[in-house]
């Protein structure tokens, strides 16, 4: 009797084995890792913003990812991964400032900013398309505040782009490069030119003026969104 | 010889590009495309109306209708306001279609349909110039982002068409069967 019972123990663990070899080492070997031949550099390009009456300084406080994304750099996991170079919200931080300094209207510190920019990053990347292309989506929101009431409005932006799917890897890897560009360039020209922006900014402004007897209640900063 | 050839090519390719049609500048400056809103009933996922929005602005894009495609929500100067164009419309129906029908008894059973109102109208007055209705039917087993990318097409289709003619209503229906 011992030895069937050892038998048996034996037969578990030996299954065991087999299926946890079956089950993790294709896994293991599909996950892709980022090597310097799937990684790709995001440019963010400089766009001009819109014109406003009184000229703010901006100041970017803060940028969350909000994507849920547990592997950011990662942008597409098929034919061995295609990988960012560095993390979505650095570059949407790089885009947001590289624009706002060439129009003057970045502040040189948080202290003497006018308004103070909170970004909420909800997508950066590839999204599901139709399969016969790759569909780009940047979206994000952001909380304007001002320093001196404490006032905040908030302004969305998104920027989609649209690129033809490739066969060869290193056309693939280029139409994805070119296809995030585009939408990070249209979303931050969405955020920058939008309407909303000069909204927020004029009614700040307005609120800034006149300062209020009573600080008004803050608004809650947008919640992680379902994917 | 080989002189005569290479000449002969390449005034072949000269007349070829001397006979091509200049580009012409288009009509209108900007176009800013909302995203279309679903009507009650309509069963469509919430990534199916930012690929539509997407898919509208490139099929835009591609068909040079205007000098710039712009986001939603931007803003155009006072100038080229009475120049610029604000798109905006409805997913009015929205059904399935069943794989079964589509296999079994063919001619058009089964498949996949989709039908959408689109306004264009001028920025600087709210003047409508055109109004568009779309109509798509696909393979069931087809994406429906498929779809939004048949739709599109035929939405800029159509306007390209309505605005040539001056302001027409006009019906665009398309069928992509497989």
């Amino acid at each position: 009797m011992p030895l069937r019972g050892t038998l048996r123990l034996s037969n578990a663990f030996l299954s065991l084995v087999v299926f946890s070899g079956l089950t993790t080492h294709p896994a293991q070997a599909d996950e892709p890792k980022p090597k310097p031949e799937n990684t790709i550099t995001i440019q963010p390009e400089l766009v001009p913003p819109q014109k406003f009456e009184r000229p703010p300084k901006f100041w970017i406080a803060d940028i969350t990812d909000r994507s849920g994304n547990p592997q950011p750099l990662l942008v597409m996991k098929e034919r061995g991964g295609v990988f960012l170079d560095k993390q979505p919200t650095a570059i949407m931080k790089d885009a947001l400032e590289q624009s706002l300094k060439a129009a003057n209207l970045l502040a040189a510190d948080a202290a003497s900013a006018d308004l103070v920019l909170r970004v909420y990053l909800f997508h950066f990347g590839l999204a599901s398309g139709s399969a016969l292309d790759f569909f780009g989506k940047v979206e994000f929101s952001t909380m304007v505040k001002s320093p001196k009431t404490g006032e905040s409005l908030e302004v969305q932006a998104i920027g989609t782009s649209i690129a033809n799917g490739a066969m060869r890897k290193k056309n693939m890897q280029k139409n994805v490069e070119e296809n995030i560009e585009a939408a990070l360039r249209d979303a931050t020209r969405n955020f920058l030119r939008g309407r909303q922006l000069k909204e927020a900014v004029a009614t700040l402004a307005k609120g800034s003026d006149v300062v209020p007897a009573v600080a008004p209640a803050p608004v809650e900063p947008p919640k992680l969104r379902p994917r | 010889m080989r002189i005569f050839t290479a000449a002969l090519v390449a005034l072949m390719f000269a007349m070829g590009a001397a006979a091509r049609p200049k580009d012409e500048a288009p009509q209108y400056k900007t176009a800013e495309t909302k995203h279309f809103t679903t009507a009650e009933g309509v069963e469509l996922s919430p990534a199916f109306v930012d690929y539509f929005y997407a898919e509208l602005r490139n099929e835009l894009t591609k068909a040079k209708l205007v000098k710039e495609v712009i986001g939603e929500g931007e803003g155009v100067e006072d100038a080229d306001a009475p120049k610029s164009l604000v798109i905006s419309g409805t997913v009015t129906e929205y059904k399935k279609g069943s794989v079964v029908k589509s296999s079994l008894i063919g001619f058009g059973a089964g498949l996949r349909s989709l039908k959408m109102d689109a306004d264009v109208v001028r920025r600087s007055d709210n003047q409508n110039l055109c109004l568009i209705h779309v109509h798509v039917k696909i393979d069931p087993r087809w994406n429906e982002k498929v779809m939004a990318k048949g739709a599109a097409h035929e939405v800029v289709k159509e306007m390209k068409k309505a605005l040539a003619e001056g302001a027409k209503p006009t019906t665009g229906e398309a069928t992509k069967p497989s």
